[in-house]
């Protein structure tokens, strides 16, 4: 409890004292303060804070020095830096001010560790000035005896604190008002300032921490004086043509200073100003004449002054004013050259005389016109030709020889001087060497190298080379000394030119010598167009074409042709700039390649567009190689075995066709009746009673003479007939597909009366059945037709015994083959006849054997009735031997094994069979 | 400097030994020695350059000043008989034969009083100009004129001539200033002024002949120099 009471007490105890300080009122006290108050100190500088309590405050709070904390700002300042002075006294000490925050505070820890706080104070941290240097004053004129002057210096280190700058004047017995600096610290303004007294003048710097003065200058302020400049210039030229006058006010009178010029002036399109030499404007005036100008040129004037004796400094530049100098007679005669054609006659020529205008330093003035001389030397002799022109170009028509040609360029004030060119007959003079042009510093450069005799002038022609034909030659002149000199014109980029020097003598001219240049290169527009000339089979000719002048860009260095297959990777090939072709080798035959070609210049290439080719399967020759071997070889084949066929001739006739024993001739021919012809013609009007083929005669001739047979024979074509029909059944329908087309369509034709014309084409052959003589079989006789109307069975009858051996052996063919039908059921023509034409006449059917085998070559060869059946008939007259390999194919897709034995068998079986054979 | 170029042009040896010599010879020049001398006479030349200089604003001021006084003081052939009151001004119209007759100290002397006296006018006139473009131009004046009287000041410091001492110590005329004995009659105030222009007028033509008569007799360091050299 008393300690609680104690509690109490104390607060009451400073709730009261805090009461009475604020009932005091104005005599507010607190328990200490800090000394010094508000301090400004140095940056860097120690320093050393007091708190000093009340005595009053001891009393009632018992607090002592002791318990002071010092305090920056927030933060509490180690004890180290505290020393107790005495009860009521404590100091703090910063050795190094430039850490110290402000404000300073001075704290007491009362009891119950409450920190109250006694005083506090502002320390301001800052530095002193520094000297102020390099002061400086000019005096500018602001007007007419207007005059104020302005003074710089530097201030030196910031201070951290208000610093003030006063600049200070004054005379030896006078003091002016200072000038204070305003808000940036280094210069001042003094408006009035007098002349021809001696001025001192300083700077004083000063703030909290100190005072410092600069440096005293002492000066006339009429020598610091930047006068302003001259004004209403003006610029009148003069009677001669190279002078120019400048007059001018200036703004500051002799006796305020004389003053000294600075002319400048230039040309009024140069930017380079030249300067009117100071000595010779070294004194106080207000005009000048300016000399040694161009005549006819416009030339710009400006000018500044200041003090004559070179104190103080220039005045700014004046306006800037402009005048021309007037006309003076040209100074130079036009560079002067020509063209000559002579293309349309050959004694004389087309002159183009062509001249430069002057340059305008040359012309001095305006070119009014023009007068061209020409005088023919001899031999010619003409009177002196003078022309005035306005242009720069003259046009002649001359006779060839040798001229002398002036030109004098004329303006208002008089002519030039006459240029004058030769024009020889012809160019007999030594010409220059080694012409070379070369892009340099963005102009193109020529170069040559002179001849050995003096040479007055050279002409440098040039032109850009195009595809489009209308280029413009240009020229110019360069004095006989000169070995190189520029392209005066405008050189394009990308573009060639063709440039040509000509030397001119004093007494002849020296042929041009040419080179091509290019201001600067580029790569190629476009590559070129590559084909293919001839492919082989592992190389390939290449073709194209130059790029075009328009196309290059640049010299083309070289070209590159890549070539690659599908899959492949790409192959490259230099060539040289000059061809136009190239082979390519070592290529993979039958390949698909593709290949470009790209030109380079220096810069650059381009590639042109692809192109694709296959090289081929076999190389040249290859396939002759093979095919004429194999050619020689077959005909080889075929001679050895013709010439076999020859050697064993009558072996092999002895097995293919043996000689059949001709029954004409035979002494059983003589008993077959000799003039079956008598009965012809009954017989055939018993045949055909319709007389529906009276038409065809040779038919009905046939027909006669079968008739002449059959009416008596149709007996054993009965027997045929049933045999047939025996063996009907036994037909196969392959066999039967094999005939079927010509015997249905002999039969048909035969059998349908109605088209007699087909009757007559088809029905070309008749076979004679002759009667067997008693009861022997009759050999059947066929009769092929001819086209030809000859009575060919007349001729038959009469070469009976000729045709014998190729007939007689044919009945018994077709006997045999007839025969054979029946025992071979695979073949059935005769089936199939009967099938397809029921209402055949026995007679009809005669014929339908030879039929069939015209048939059958018929349709082996494509169905080509007419033609193919009488070829076959032939052939079966004259080679029977066919008829047999005709049907052979036909069989074979039947039965192999049949057709294979068939050859063979044939013979035998036809002598076995026939049975007629008379052995 | 023409000297020089003539040497150059005549002979190179004779240009060699001119500046071994004037070389030689430097230390032994006495205007380069006697700093006051030299000092004397740039101020001699200043303050010859500033009469000149007031010569021409005051002739320009005194147009204005006249014009705005009004007629008839700005009438060319305006020439009134000289008050009384107008001897209070110094007055530059001694006699010549006179004024030649005095050394250089009395000159300078009386220069300096005269103008130190007109100045002392000056300034009341100039608190009386109604017209601020006048005013500013006769402030510019008077300053120019404070500077002739320290000018002045400084020549006879530079030639060792004692100061003046108390102004009207020769003439009490001069010594009260304008302040007590300024008259209340405008028309004799402008007859002062009109005065005290004329009188300005007169000392500084004769300042300037004073000023060029002593510049001739005390050369400029650089004059000296060559004449020297020129001796040698």
């Amino acid at each position: 409890m008393p300690s609680g009471w104690s509690w109490v007490v104390h607060i009451l105890y400073f709730l009261l004292s805090i009461c009475c300080l604020r009932g005091a009122g104005a005599l507010v006290q607190s328990c200490g303060y800090i000394t010094p108050e508000s301090p400004v100190l140095a940056i860097g500088s120690s320093f050393t804070a007091w708190c000093i309590l009340n005595e009053s405050c001891l009393d009632y709070g018992n607090i002592y020095a002791s318990q002071i904390i010092w305090k920056t700002k927030r933060s509490v300042v180690p004890k180290e830096q505290y020393r107790e002075i005495n009860r009521t006294v404590s100091s703090v000490t910063f050795n190094d001010t430039s850490t110290l925050a402000t404000p300073l505070t001075c704290n007491i820890l009362a009891d119950g560790h409450l920190e109250q706080n006694i005083y506090g104070i502002d320390v301001r941290l800052g530095l002193p000035p520094e000297k102020p240097e390099n002061l400086s004053c000019i005096v500018h004129q602001t007007s007419r005896s207007r005059f104020s002057m302005n003074c710089t210096w530097n201030p030196g280190r910031a201070t951290f604190l208000d610093t003030e700058f006063w600049l200070r004047t004054r005379w030896p017995q006078e003091t002016f008002n200072d000038c204070k600096a305003a808000v940036v610290n280094n210069s001042c303004l003094i408006p009035d300032v007098q002349f021809f007294v001696n001025l001192e003048v300083w700077v004083e710097a000063k703030n909290d921490l100190g005072m410092m003065e600069s440096e005293h200058l002492l000066f006339d302020p009429v020598d610091m004086v930047k006068p302003l400049p001259p004004q209403n210039l003006s610029v009148t030229s003069g009677i001669l043509p190279t002078v120019l006058k400048l007059s001018w006010e200036n703004r500051i009178i002799p006796a305020e200073m004389e003053l000294k010029f600075n002319i400048l002036y230039k040309i009024s399109d140069s930017p380079d100003w030249m300067e009117v030499p100071p000595e010779d404007t070294a004194s106080t005036r207000t005009s000048f004449t300016v000399q040694g100008l161009k005549p006819y040129t416009e030339y710009v004037f400006s000018l500044r002054c200041m003090k004559r004796d070179g104190l103080g400094y220039w005045s700014d530049r004046s306006e800037e004013k402009s005048g021309v100098t007037i006309e003076d007679r040209p100074s130079k005669g036009p560079p002067l050259w020509r063209k000559i054609d002579t293309s349309h006659s050959p004694a004389s020529w087309t002159v183009h005389l062509m001249w430069k205008e002057l340059d305008h330093y040359e012309a001095n003035g305006i070119i009014l016109h023009y007068e061209v001389t020409i005088k023919a030397r001899s031999p010619l002799s003409r009177p002196l030709e003078k022309h005035s022109v306005n242009t720069t170009n003259l046009t002649l028509e001359l006779p060839k020889g040798t001229y002398d040609v002036t030109v004098t360029a004329h303006n208002s004030v008089g002519s030039s001087p006459a240029s004058v060119l030769l024009i020889p007959a012809s160019n007999s003079k030594a010409s220059v060497k080694n012409v070379r042009a070369a892009p340099h510093a963005g102009r193109l450069w020529v170069h040559w190298i002179a001849p050995n005799s003096h040479v007055a002038k050279y002409v440098i022609e040039w032109y850009e080379m195009s595809n489009n034909s209308s280029y413009v030659t240009e020229w110019q002149q360069e004095p006989g000394s000169s070995q190189s000199t520029f392209l005066k014109g405008d050189i394009k980029p990308f573009k060639c030119y063709q440039i040509t020097v000509y030397p001119l003598y004093a007494d002849g001219q020296g042929n041009g010598q040419s080179t091509k240049a290019y201001l600067k290169q580029d790569y190629p527009v476009k590559g070129p167009t590559i084909q293919t000339k001839k492919v082989g089979k592992t190389e390939a000719i290449l073709t194209w074409k130059h790029l075009s002048v328009d196309d290059q860009n640049g010299f083309i260095k070289n070209y590159i042709i890549f070539y690659k297959t599908i899959s492949g990777n790409e192959t490259a090939a230099k060539v040289d700039p000059s061809k136009t072709e190239y082979t390519l080798s070592s290529l993979s035959s039958d390949t698909l390649y593709t290949v470009r070609m790209a030109a380079y210049t220096e810069v650059g290439g381009k590639s042109g567009p692809v192109f694709t080719f296959t090289t081929q399967k076999f190389g040249k020759g290859e396939i002759e190689a093979i095919v004429v071997p194999v050619c020689l070889a077959f005909l080889m084949s075929v001679l050895l075995g013709v010439l076999f066929f020859f050697n064993k001739r009558d072996l092999i006739k002895k097995y293919i066709w043996p000689n059949v024993p001709d029954p004409s001739k035979s002494n059983i021919a003589q008993w077959s009746p000799q003039a079956p012809a008598k009965h012809n013609f009954s017989s055939k009007d018993q045949m055909y009673p319709e007389g529906s083929f009276t038409d065809v005669s040779v038919v009905e001739i046939e027909a006669d003479d079968k008739k002449s047979f059959s009416e008596q024979d149709l007996k054993p074509f009965d027997l045929l007939k049933k045999e047939k029909s025996t063996s009907e059944g036994h037909s196969s329908g392959i066999g039967g597909s094999s005939c079927m087309s010509s015997p249905r369509q002999s039969v048909s034709d035969s059998d349908e009366g109605e088209s007699t014309q087909n009757t007559s084409s088809t029905v070309q052959y008749s076979t004679v059945v002759l009667n067997g003589y008693r009861d022997q079989i009759p050999s059947v006789q066929v009769f092929s037709r001819s086209e030809s109307t000859q009575p060919l069975l007349d001729s038959e009858e009469r070469s009976e015994d000729n045709l014998g051996d190729a007939t007689s052996p044919r009945h018994q063919y077709f006997k045999q083959n007839c025969s054979q039908d029946e025992t071979n059921p695979g073949e059935s023509h005769f089936e199939r006849a009967k099938q397809n034409t029921p209402p055949i006449n026995e007679e009809d059917l005669v014929g339908l054997p030879p039929m069939q085998i015209s048939g059958q070559s018929s349709q082996s060869y494509g169905f080509e009735p007419q033609k193919n059946m009488q070829e076959a008939a032939l052939a079966g007259a004259l080679f029977p031997s066919t008829e047999g390999q005709t049907v052979i194919p036909e069989t074979l897709g039947i039965n192999a094994a049949t057709v294979e034995e068939m050859p063979k068998s044939y013979l035998p079986q036809t002598v076995r069979q026939g049975g007629y054979m008379p052995q | 400097m023409l000297y020089v170029a003539g040497e150059i042009s005549g002979d190179s040896w004779g240009i060699f030994a001119f500046l071994c010599a004037a070389l030689w010879n430097l230390p032994a020049v006495p205007a380069l020695n006697n700093t006051d001398e030299a000092g004397a006479g740039q101020s001699i030349q200043k303050t010859y350059d500033l009469t000149r200089y007031l010569e021409h604003q005051l002739r320009t001021l005194a147009g204005t000043y006249l014009n705005y006084l009004g007629p008839p003081f700005n009438e060319p052939d305006f020439n009134p008989p000289r008050m009384t009151r107008a001897e209070m001004v110094p007055s530059a119209t001694v006699d010549f034969e006179l004024w030649r007759s005095l050394n250089d100290n009395a000159r300078l002397a009386a220069n300096y009083r005269a103008y130190t006296h007109l100045l002392c006018y000056l300034r009341g006139m100039d608190g009386q100009v109604a017209k601020a473009d006048l005013r500013k131009s006769l402030g510019h004046f008077c300053s120019s004129l404070q500077g002739l009287v320290v000018s002045i000041a400084g020549v006879m410091s530079s030639l060792g001539y004692p100061l003046p001492g108390s102004l009207g110590s020769t003439d009490p005329a001069w010594a009260h200033g304008p302040g007590p004995i300024s008259p209340h009659n405008d028309f004799l105030k402008k007859m002062d002024d009109f005065w005290l222009l004329k009188e300005l007028q007169t000392w500084l033509w004769r300042s300037a002949k004073d000023f060029n008569r002593l510049k001739k007799k005390v050369p400029p360091a650089a004059v000296t120099l060559r004449l020297e050299a020129q001796g040698f």
